[in-house]
């Protein structure tokens, strides 16, 4: 292998502002005998942006659902700010209580209104009054600006809307990470704009990220690097303007002729 | 030639933009209807003929039959089929336990009621308050019967008392709906308390009620505690709010137990009370044991999964009538020689609740099958435990989308309390058969008139309870998801 590409598919190169905020090392998932994520190493700095692209089945959604253990690696080790995820059960709530996610299906919860859905995790697990929790949630509405939907259902809203009080969700447990599972995939063109936009504000703010995605435009625009995965590997990393300007390695390139 | 056309093109046009926004009208007459459904062809004209001959041929012998019937039984034994030997001097106590049900089911509906319609207006829904006459079409069947089964009373009490009862209906359920915001959301306690009040007012006290008064109180106590924020929160927290809820249910209880005890319990009780009371009582038993039951069916812990399997299958493989002579033959032979024989309805309760658990287990399976795996994914990946998971997210959710299966249970098991007569319990079937043996009507063949009046009394509360449930579905949206 040619030295480029080898710097290319190092993923462990910490950007942000340089403090590593979660640390992937030789980590292997299978499902049954299908080996579904090869050798991985990764890291993310605090307060970075990573994207993470590829074909369908590349183990895109399994890498991130691995991060706050929704799936359970096989080999190898992932600490989420300096603590290791094992079986331990309070290693692992620690770690989902840091780490919120946002689903393609939103995920809302229909028998809850909007406001029982943001206030319930902070409430049951950080014990926040009830009072102070709906504050909190008012001012997370204000900035995915739905402010009004607050008294609704889940059921009542349009995709975006869901999708924006599931992001505000997250946020009420003040997460220092937050995972993308292909936030807009489930979405009418029309309202991938609106939580796009939501998802650039808080990458402006200086939230740290994973992102699971096919939007392109987000990824050139608001990444700080692009991770391209195809078969379960690692194939390439690279900052946006790199990675989509000059793909080194003939995976990305051929991925990359297909959809742009 | 050239104008005519376009003149022409131009009338289509305006005509299709034109827009009638009304519906077509679909009234017919009733000429034209019964063309339409009942005479359209040859063979549904004679398929509507036969039915129709078959339905008047019905009509008419049955008419004729409740003309010619003798009715004198059901006067005679009117009490028994209602509330069997219970004894006369104490009839106040059937009365005075149905008006502090019904004011504690008024209060309860009307609090609850007035609670949705606050929630469709903080919503900016169109908020509904329902009307008297909603309220008698959605009961209609149980009113009609209590009038139907009074009108054989041979004295006016009767008939004051039922009208008392449907003036305090009304009065308990206004005032519910008027009660302030504070009280309306704790009506369910409200309603709890006052229900097992009014069973105490018919046993008398016991300690049993006193228990049961002091678990809802612990209950209420602990929901309210959790809303004070001065007291620490986590472990000690609870253990702070769990001792000052003790307290004062252990008072409530003692305060109970100090009431001298002028009950007799339930040995004398009978009729249509003992099917209704074990029915309610299997079901709210039933429910908690049969949640359990299904979370120990789904459960990682082998012992809790297997002995929960091996209890649901049991009960679902046997007949309810053999648990039912097993635990009323067998059970006292497995106890020690001086213990103290329970009541035949007090094991007939413990059957019919482990019966219904087992049934209601394996509905609330289905239901939390059918909450997506997506809401266990949210909920874990907040941080919530498994505990809050089941309890905050999937329980509610599963129990929701197994109300008409629910409800088809409860109305099975109203119908199988039928079957505690083979342990030699008064309930209201068994009643046809002990008045048809009574010295003034045996052998007069007026079993077909007992029965008659027994079926319509199970059919009226069987029909509202699926009525309700129909309500309930539609107002949940259960079918839309």
């Amino acid at each position: 292998m040619s030295e480029t590409a080898a710097i290319n598919t190092d993923a462990t190169q910490v950007g942000g502002n340089g403090r590593v905020m979660i640390d992937v090392v030789n980590m292997d998932k299978f499902f049954g005998d299908f080996h579904a994520l090869k050798n991985i190493n990764m890291k993310v700095g605090e307060q970075e942006v990573v994207v993470v692209i590829g074909p369908s089945g590349s183990g895109k959604s399994t890498l991130i659902r691995c991060i706050n253990r929704l799936e359970r690696h096989d080999r190898g080790s992932i600490v989420v700010d300096g603590v290791e995820l094992s079986d331990d059960i309070k290693a692992i709530q620690n770690i989902r209580r840091e780490t919120g996610m946002v689903f393609q299906s939103f995920n809302l919860f229909p028998h809850l209104s909007v406001l029982d859905n943001i206030t319930l995790a902070p409430r049951n697990v950080r014990n926040i009054p009830k009072a102070e929790a709906e504050a909190t949630a008012m001012e997370l509405l204000e900035r995915v600006k739905i402010p009004d939907q607050a008294r609704k259902f889940p059921g009542q809203m349009s995709g975006g809307q869901q999708q924006r009080v599931a992001i505000a969700r997250s946020l009420a447990m003040k997460p220092k990470v937050i995972l993308f599972d292909e936030p807009t995939s489930a979405l009418d063109p029309e309202m991938i704009k609106e939580v796009l936009d939501t998802m650039k504000d808080l990458a402006t703010e200086g939230m740290t990220m994973i992102c699971v995605t096919h939007e392109m435009g987000f990824a050139r625009e608001v990444a700080d690097r692009v991770v391209f995965m195809a078969d379960g590997e690692i194939v390439e990393v690279g900052t946006p303007e790199h990675f989509f300007t000059n793909p080194q390695e003939e995976r990305t390139q051929l991925f990359l002729s297909q959809i742009l | 030639m050239v104008d005519k056309a376009a003149n022409y093109l131009g009338d289509d046009i305006m005509s299709a933009l034109a827009v009638d926004s009304t519906p077509p009208s679909a009234k017919l007459s009733p000429g034209d209807w019964m063309k339409k459904n009942l005479f359209s062809n040859a063979a549904n004209s004679i398929v509507s003929l036969i039915v129709g001959l078959a339905a008047a041929a019905l009509v008419w012998f049955g008419l004729k039959w409740i003309i010619n019937a003798d009715f004198a039984i059901i006067r005679a034994n009117l009490r028994i089929f209602l509330i069997g030997q219970f004894p006369k001097e104490e009839l106040w106590r059937p009365w005075a336990s149905a008006y502090v049900l019904i004011l504690g089911a008024g209060l309860m509906t009307g609090a609850m009621a007035r609670n949705s319609y606050e929630l469709d207006i903080s919503q900016e829904l169109e908020p509904v308050k329902e009307s008297w006459g909603q309220m008698v079409r959605r009961f209609w069947p149980v009113l009609l019967v209590s009038i139907f089964f009074v009108s054989f009373a041979r004295t006016i009490m009767p008939y004051i008392g039922l009208a008392a009862a449907f003036v305090l209906i009304v009065v308990t359920r206004e005032l519910g709906w008027r009660m302030p915001a504070a009280v309306r959301q704790r009506a369910l306690y409200i309603g709890v308390l006052l229900f097992i009040v009014s069973m105490l007012v018919i046993a008398g006290t016991s300690r049993l009620g006193g228990y049961a008064l002091g678990l809802v109180v612990f209950i209420w106590m602990m929901s309210e505690l959790s809303q004070v924020e001065t007291l620490p929160v986590g472990f000690v927290g609870t253990l702070v709010r769990a001792a000052i809820a003790l307290v004062i249910a252990a008072a409530v209880a003692v305060i109970q137990n100090l009431i001298p005890h002028d009950g007799f319990g339930w040995e004398n009780w009978g009729g249509l009370h003992i099917s209704l009371f074990t029915t309610v009582v299997g079901i709210t038993l039933g429910m908690p044991f049969g949640i359990l039951l299904a979370l120990g069916r789904k459960s990682n812990l082998p012992v809790l999964k297997t002995a929960s399997v091996i209890f649901i299958e049991f009960v679902r493989g046997v007949p309810l009538i053999s648990l039912l002579l097993f635990s009323n033959l067998m059970l006292p032979l497995f106890l020690p020689i001086d213990f103290e024989r329970p009541a035949d309805l007090t094991l007939a309760i413990v059957v019919i609740t482990g019966f219904s658990a087992a049934y209601i287990a394996e509905i609330v399976r289905g239901g939390l099958q059918a909450v997506p795996k997506g809401q266990t994914e949210a909920a874990q990946a907040s941080g919530m435990s498994a505990a809050s998971v089941q309890r905050f997210i999937v329980l509610p959710q599963a129990l929701r989308a197994v109300i008409p299966a629910m409800v088809g249970q409860f109305i099975a098991l109203f119908k199988d309390t039928s079957l505690l007569s083979i342990i030699g319990i008064l309930e209201f079937l068994r009643v046809s058969d002990t008045s048809n043996a009574q010295q003034e009507f045996v052998g007069k063949g007026l079993a077909s008139v007992t029965y008659l009046f027994v079926a319509i009394g199970y059919w009226a509360f069987a029909y509202t309870m699926s009525k309700e449930s129909r309500r309930l579905e539609a107002k949940l949206g259960v079918g839309h998801r």
